[in-house]
């Protein structure tokens, strides 16, 4: 069975960020994944990587209080993100849970004599990455994609080998009709069901 | 020049702090005023709140005084100077969030109501630059991505007037890089923003 954690960051309840992560989880469900939620504005998630952080960096493990973040991030197998792009990339609150869950020991090793880190997330075979854009698809492009890149670039190379990535996103939103934003959360729930 | 300075390291005592010491040096030798912002210092909240999200679009999108005085400084500066370590190829969380919170509708930029587009709110900034460390080595950077890079040069860019000039000074591989190295990368910091005119 699929093992689906699904990390979810917008401040509004209101949001359109909100209404898509609904349709993650009720396609993930309907494709018969288990799922856990990381909401983490809710959750009220301290994204700053703190002096502490960077004094045990090269100690494993998350600082104590995030035991839960790295715990569901070694359990999964499917990685799903799903959150606003702002300033081309992720939002503070979720590039705050890279810096600091994705840390020694959890994503990463660096074992005595080797130059070059050692992938831990063997166990995330897929990321997908839900997202909503408000300029369109080539003042993206201009911009550089940071947000994609981290994602299917950055991310990926701490886990499994043969992992997949998947990119839905909405672009324009700022000025999107009601039906291209319906389409788009269909899209998203009938591509969740069928992940395998 | 008016040279604002932000610097996000949460040690004081790292090699970031002391990248961005011989910046401001160069700068002030090179008869420049300078605003330092030290996020972590200063304990700048790291994300966006809720009621700032709800006050995004509206007349107010600045409720915290630090914000609002931070949004005052890169309204004036000549130039926006950035020194942070590059993590997971990216700007620091509470530098991202520097982004989000104070270049918001009214600073940054702002939407134009008759073509609803987007413009430009940082029209007299003449100078932007990362200074920036690296985990990986250059190749790598280059190979794969350099996504904090590409945040300030290009998206961050777009917010400015065609003219401004982005400068990127960066120390590749720190984990290996020798302490002579280091030094003289702080030193070609210094030279280069003493001659930034």
């Amino acid at each position: 069975m699929t093992r689906a954690l699904v990390v979810y960051c917008h401040p509004l309840e209101t949001s359109f960020v909100a209404a898509a992560r609904d349709r993650v989880l009720a396609g993930l469900r309907a494709g018969g994944a288990e799922v856990r939620l990381n909401d983490l504005y809710a959750e009220t998630f301290d994204p700053g990587f703190t002096a502490a952080d960077h004094a045990n960096h090269l100690a494993a493990g998350v600082d104590p209080s995030l035991d839960r973040y790295a715990a569901d991030l070694t359990w999964c197998d499917t990685l799903v993100l799903v959150y606003p792009t702002w300033w081309s990339g992720q939002p503070a609150m979720l590039k705050g849970w890279i810096d600091r869950v994705w840390v020694n020991g959890v994503a990463w090793s660096l074992p005595d004599g080797a130059n070059r880190l050692r992938p831990e997330l063997r166990n995330v075979r897929r990321i997908v990455a839900v997202t909503t854009h408000g300029s369109p698809k080539w003042i993206n492009v201009v911009e550089g994609e940071s947000g994609k890149r981290t994602v299917t670039r950055s991310l990926r190379t701490m886990c499994h080998p043969f992992i997949r990535t998947t990119w839905l996103a909405l672009y324009g939103i700022d000025s999107a009709s009601e039906t291209k934003r319906t389409t788009f959360l269909d899209r998203v729930e009938r591509r969740l069901s069928r992940l395998a | 020049m008016l040279v604002a300075v932000v610097v996000a390291h949460p040690s004081a005592h790292s090699y970031c702090h002391a990248l961005a010491g011989r910046a401001v040096a160069g700068l002030r030798a090179g008869g420049h005023d300078v605003e330092v912002l030290d996020l972590y210092g200063e304990h700048f909240t790291v994300a966006m709140t809720t009621q700032e999200r709800e006050a995004y679009h509206g007349d107010t999108p600045i409720l915290d005084p630090l914000v609002a005085r931070h949004a005052d400084i890169v309204k004036r500066a000549d130039a926006l100077v950035f020194v942070y370590p590059t993590w997971w190829s990216g700007l620091p969380a509470i530098l991202k969030g520097w982004l989000e919170r104070v270049m918001v509708p009214g600073v940054g930029f702002r939407f134009d109501e008759r073509s609803g587009k987007v413009r430009p709110g940082l029209g007299q900034v003449r100078h932007l630059i990362g200074i920036s460390t690296y985990g990986s080595p250059r190749s790598s950077v280059r190979l794969i991505n350099d996504n904090g890079r590409r945040t300030i040069a290009r998206a961050l860019r777009m917010s400015c007037g065609w003219r401004v000039r982005t400068h990127w000074l960066a120390l590749y591989a720190i984990d290996t890089a020798t302490p002579t190295e280091r030094h003289e990368f702080a030193a070609r910091v210094e030279r280069q923003m003493a001659g930034l005119r």
